[in-house]
């Protein structure tokens, strides 16, 4: 294990420099510019990091190193001296990342997107309305009533944004803990408690079991200490720490402690060596932000759309400009057509729509759990083609929970469920009596106070996650497990250490006629059989023979190929001559025999899958997303798991899998047989990118174990080169690299670390993998909404625009000339009143023409493939609420306010609301037949050309 | 800074140029000859169609009307009033009895207006019984005579200048033709001075009579040769008063059906000018 470790940690520095190679690639294809500050970025990080790792403290000794800091061991740093160096170093804490001040992000609301058109189209309309003041001073005030509307469409829609991410940010904000960290220190001779943000170099700190590490760390002196590296490393294995010095790579050697990585166990007291940013994991959290953030899809797409919308709206205003001008209007009045018509084709409601529409469903889905930080991130989450994801946690539990059991020479499955609620297995043989007695007696995690109407299994517990694990599963089964324990007095006991591999604990039992001592035991399982000469089965004491224990071995093998952690029971029944009532156990000398015990059963237990996340997976595979698994997990546990959640489906083999069926060597197996993958870190590591691209495009199911968080970056480099959109999920520190260069990054709300949730574009609050499906769902749905929306507003701007150009060209005002063919040519003389009535009407009707238009256009715009039958007209009732009250306006515009002149609307004549009837039959029949065409021709010219 | 700045215009450059003309895939403006040429004619066909569609509905639409009667008259139930000659600036009158040139225009305008109604032209026109509504079978409709010396001073035949010259200017005031509008009663159309102290105005014929065998009126196609009836106006300056102003203002009165009161509507059955006489 440990010897592993040092390999994956020299990949992290070469993985940076791959970063910088592939940027280097791709930036003279398409990126450009962005990547060579990047790369400079990167390569100045690159410099201090590796500066950092030529620190040598780890090789000094601690004579060395009291001159080298200028401290003293036994009595640390004076408070002076402290605080000159505090006042050198700052504080001990990463500076957080760089805040965008508020009024650029909310300028930034202001003009990026669509806002830009809107601003332009707002400019132009005050520039006509300047040139038509300066010719003819009575020049109307409509295009600077028009010009301001816009500008309020960018105002109000940029504040409602802004407001959305703030209130996110909020959200966000709240996550972070209020309560300082403490530390402990010895300054002047003197221990104290200070905050541990002004700890400084040199500082001598003591630090127990349950504490944060508050700086890097040189340990000086230790007490079977253990620490958890999983912030830093994504490894959850405790790791050994003492003074000796170990490895010449100061991230291996077990002398030094990082930042923010938990003692889990045992006491340290060390040298600070390093605080706030100076720290590995500070290096690895400001990585984060040279990493550039991805265009995400849908800012691609507006990107493109405004581009479309401002070519056809300059290239249809100077086409018409060009006309009016040789038909011999005026230069001036051409510009001010030139520029109604570009306006005409900004569409001011698509800004708010689109933002509203982002929101909504950024709403839902915090609902469903998924925060999102990014409006725009919901989009993308939904054009996603990969997702890299955590194991542990995210398509686990993150829990031990015993998963199989083994006496009786059988093996028996226990509900791994999340809430335990049926165990099945056979409950009636005596074997599984002493051994439910084993389960409960020689454990010492115990339940916190206080949570008697908590469930079972979200009850909180003091001790290891396989004794928790333990305590759960028997309290499920047997009931009140204290008041058992309180029933068989502990007298004796030996905790589980490494050296040992097993626990043992000597109780009275419950039976008053019983004065014999009951001795339990678990451990490793080999080391319990080699203590144990019977077995136990069907409650009878059988001698353990070659037979029995190949049965042991098999069922061993078995389960530890599920990649489950494996207990061996055993108990004896310590003679009562021997050991009368008073006899004295002394667990120093062990006056008590620890062999020929009796072994009862095997007992395995996993970390298992969520509930929810197979059904997921199989969504995203039937959705065409590949899921790809990276842990730091050991490969089979990973390769056990992706098995029972479908990353890896049931009849598809690795590698290994097909080697093991045909009996051959791995290297004989046609590498391109197997459907799935299961690459290991070690592997990764001496993989170019090419093999990586090769990997990544081949396999079908990958699972990536014993990988460090840095390669992670690595893997996504990879599946984006393969052209995909690429989410990761990722709650260590160091995985903020990969999250910013993913197209999305979805930080963990429960378990994920700031740095993590900073980098990241989306929370989940619940950790769960079935989120981020979740969130897919929505952001597919946006991403089909958004186009129908664009599709739908732009219809309406071709329809409204027509009038115009036709007036310019026959010099006819369209809407009135239709109506008043109707009323007069036929020598009719009219007031002017009257006049102005017709054009009322005129405008009336060219308003409910378009009216109706829209409904049609809604109709059609409903589904982008399917026919509305296949749709179903009335699935999405707001739709008709939409359309009602859209005729509600129209009709009250037109009778509701026949008094009020200044709109320009009047009664109308009711058979004109039927005028448009048929056209709008006609758009709906000729869209029908468009779509059909791209049903039945998929990847047709019509498919390609016709289908928004 | 500027250097990764000047690459980066270097870059976009090269890039628009690509997406101008791509020399590898021979695309132009993102597509190739074939793909512009499909697209270009399957917009031709579309917008054929469109255009077509379009000129099908006009032509259906136009279907429905009648060449000689308007297929909706009830916008417009009463008829609106209006003045000859036609005033340069809104409804004001501006002439100096001394220059004959400062009313040639109107005098030429009045005498346009009254063209038909000479003598020669009116010759072929029925004459029809007074104070009864000429009502008509048709298929061929007839138009009644309307004497221009019914206009006494205003006819221009004894006064070739309409009055300008003396100082008691000529305004004809006119009603608008509506077809198949049948009067009651017995409609006139008078006119007051808003300011009347000093001149005197004068309505021809007698009263601003309007007689009721003009009506009703069936159409410029069917109802060849129809002659409004038509109402003059002289208002009469004093030789000393020069400078001076006056608003004339002209209703029909008489009849229950032609409105002459509007809140919105200012021309509604009524007329409202201004005379300047300078010296």
């Amino acid at each position: 294990m440990s010897q592993q470790t040092p390999e994956i940690y020299s990949v992290e520095l070469s993985g940076t420099k791959d970063i910088v190679k592939t940027d280097k690639g791709d930036g003279k294809k398409y990126r450009g510019l962005k990547n060579n500050c990047l790369e400079r970025k990167k390569k100045n990080h690159k410099e201090e990091f590796q500066k950092e790792l030529h620190l040598d403290d780890h090789k000094l000794s601690n004579r060395e190193l009291e001159k080298k800091y200028g401290t003293d061991i036994i009595t640390g740093l004076s408070s002076t001296r402290a605080a000159e160096l505090l006042a050198r170093d700052g504080p001990n804490s990463l500076t957080p990342p760089k805040q965008t001040p508020e009024i650029v992000k909310f300028l930034k609301q202001m003009v990026g997107g669509f806002s830009v058109l809107l601003w332009v189209g707002a400019f132009l309309c005050w520039i006509a309305f300047g040139i038509e003041y300066s010719s003819n001073k009575s020049a109307s005030l409509n295009n600077v009533y028009l010009g301001s509307v816009l500008v309020l469409v960018v105002i109000f829609t940029g504040i409602f944004a802004y407001y959305q991410e703030a209130k996110s940010t909020n959200i966000m904000s709240s996550f972070k803990k209020m309560i300082p960290q403490q530390a402990l220190v010895i300054r002047d001779s003197e221990k104290k408690s200070i905050p541990s943000e002004q700890l400084v170099v040199g500082d001598i700190v003591e630090v127990k079991g349950g504490d944060q590490i508050p700086a890097d760390i040189r340990v000086l002196s230790s007490q079977g200490c253990r620490v958890d590296n999983s912030s830093l490393t994504g490894e959850s294995e405790p790791q050994p720490r003492s003074s000796e010095f170990t490895h010449e790579n100061p991230l291996e050697t077990k002398n030094i402690c990082f930042y923010s990585t938990t003692c889990l166990e045992g006491t340290i007291t060390g040298m600070v060596i390093n605080t706030g940013d100076r720290t590995i994991i500070g290096h690895i959290a400001s990585l984060a932000s040279g990493v550039g953030n991805e265009k995400t899809p849908i800012a691609i797409e507006i990107e493109h759309f405004v581009h479309i919308v401002a070519g056809v709206a300059v290239s249809i205003g100077i086409l018409f400009f060009i006309i009016a001008v040789s038909m011999n209007y005026r230069v001036l009045d051409s510009i001010i057509f030139l520029i109604g018509i570009i306006v005409a084709n900004v569409p001011e409601g698509l800004l708010a729509t689109v933002t509203v529409t982002l929101s909504l469903t950024a709403k839902r889905m915090a609902k469903k759990n998924c925060l999102v930080k990014n409006l725009e991130a919901v989009e993308t989450l939904g054009s996603t083609s990969i997702i890299c994801s955590d194991k542990t946690g995210t398509l686990t539990q993150n829990r031990m929970t015993v998963a199989h059991l083994w006496f009786d020479n059988q093996i028996f499955v226990a509900d791994t469920s999340e809430n335990h609620s049926n165990q099945v297995f056979d409950q009636s043989s005596r074997t599984w009596a002493s051994l439910s007695k084993i389960i409960t007696l020689c454990n010492r995690a115990e339940f916190k106070p206080g949570q008697e109407n908590v469930p079972i299994m979200k009850k909180a517990v003091i001790g290891d996650a396989s004794e928790t694990a333990l305590l759960k599963f028997s309290e499920v089964i047997l009931g009140d497990v204290m008041e058992i324990r309180k029933r068989n007095r502990k007298v004796a006991e030996i905790p589980f250490n490494s050296t040992n591999k097993f626990q043992l604990s000597i109780h009275e039992t419950d039976d008053p006629h019983d004065k014999r001592f009951l001795m339990v035991m678990k451990g490793a399982p080999e080391r319990i059989l080699e203590k144990c000469s019977t077995i136990m089965i069907n409650g009878e004491e059988h001698p353990l023979d070659e037979s029995t224990a190949k049965a042991f071995h098999t069922a061993y093998m078995e389960l530890g190929g599920l990649g489950e952690r494996v207990l061996g029971f055993c108990h004896l029944y310590l003679p009562a001559h021997e050991f009368p009532e008073t006899y004295k156990f002394d667990t120093d000398a062990m006056n008590f025999p620890t062999s020929n015990l009796c072994f009862v059963g095997l007992l395995s237990m996993i970390d298992p899958p969520r509930s929810t996340v197979p059904d997921a997976v199989t969504k995203c595979r039937s959705a065409g997303i590949k899921v790809i698994m990276v842990t730091g997990d050991h490969p089979i546990t990973a390769k056990a798991i992706a098995k029972s959640v479908g990353i890896i489906s049931a009849n598809s083999e690795t590698v290994e899998d097909i080697a093991r069926r045909l009996s051959i060597a791995v290297e004989q197996v046609n590498k391109w047989d197997a459907k799935a993958a299961v690459v290991t870190g070690m592997e990764l590591k001496d993989m170019s990118s090419e093999q990586v691209d090769e990997i990544l495009a081949n396999y079908q199911e990958i699972v990536f174990a014993r990988t460090s968080p840095q390669q992670k970056l690595i893997i996504v480099e990879g599946c984006q080169r393969q052209d995909a959109v690429v989410a990761v999920t990722g709650d260590g520190v160091n995985d903020s690299p990969a999250l910013k260069k993913a197209d999305i990054g979805v930080a963990m709300g429960i378990a994920g670390s700031d740095a993590a949730k900073n980098a990241a574009d989306m929370v989940l609050l619940d950790d769960n993998f079935a989120s981020i499906v979740t969130g897919v769902e929505e952001g597919r749905l946006i991403f089909d909404n958004l186009k129908k929306t664009i599709a739908y507003t732009l219809t309406k701007n071709i329809a409204e625009l027509c009038p115009f150009l036709i007036y310019i060209i026959v010099g006819l005002p369209l809407p009135i000339g239709t109506i008043t063919i109707l009323f007069i040519d036929l020598g009719t003389d009219i007031t002017r009143y009257q006049r102005a009535y017709l054009e009322w009407t005129g405008y009336t009707a060219f308003f409910v023409g378009i009216l109706v238009q829209q409904i049609a256009d809604l109709i059609i715009r409903k589904t982008r493939r399917n026919s509305v039958f296949q749709q179903g007209l009335f699935r999405n009732k707001v739709i008709w609420v939409g359309i009602a009250s859209q005729i509600v306006i129209g009709l009250v515009l037109s009778y509701g306010l026949g008094s009020v002149t200044a709109l320009s609307f009047t009664m109308l004549r009711a058979q004109y609301w039927f005028v448009a009837v048929p056209h709008a039959i006609l758009i709906w029949v000729y869209d029908e037949v468009r779509k059909l065409f791209i049903r039945l021709y998929p990847g047709s010219w019509w498919d390609k050309n016709m289908y928004y | 800074m500027t250097k990764n700045e000047k690459k980066s215009l270097n870059q976009s450059l090269a890039e628009w140029k690509l997406f101008i003309y791509n020399p590898t895939t021979g695309e132009f403006l993102g597509r190739t000859a074939k793909s512009w040429g499909l697209i270009l004619l399957f917009y031709l066909v579309f917008y054929g169609f469109l255009a077509a569609l379009f000129s099908f509905t006009m032509w259906v639409m136009l279907q429905t009307l009648n060449d000689e009667v308007p297929k909706y008259r009830d916008q417009i139930p009463s008829p609106g009033l209006m003045v000859f000659p036609k005033p340069v600036t809104a409804l004001e009158y501006t002439f100096s009895r001394s220059d004959p040139t400062s009313y040639a225009g109107y005098i030429e305008d009045l005498k346009k207006f009254l063209k038909p109604y000479t003598l020669e032209e009116q010759k072929n026109l029925t004459v029809c019984p007074d104070g009864a509504l000429f009502e008509q079978k048709g298929p061929v409709y007839v138009a009644c005579q309307f004497p221009i010396s019914l206009l006494q001073a205003c006819s221009g035949m004894n006064d070739p200048d309409f009055g300008y010259s003396q100082g008691n200017p000529c305004i004809l005031v006119k009603m608008n033709r509506i077809i198949g509008l049948k009067p009651e009663g017995v409609p006139r159309i008078d006119c007051v001075l808003k300011n009347e102290d000093i001149p005197n105005v004068a309505v021809y014929p007698h009263n601003g009579m309007i007689d009721l065998k003009y009506f009703p009126y069936y159409g410029k196609k069917l109802h060849v040769g129809y002659l409004q009836p038509l109402v003059a106006v002289q208002v009469s300056f004093a030789p000393n008063n020069t400078g001076k102003e006056v608003t004339v203002e002209c209703k029909i009165d008489g009849s229950a059906n032609l409105k002459s009161q509007d809140d919105r509507d200012k021309f509604l059955g009524r007329v409202t000018f201004k005379i300047t006489a300078r010296a």
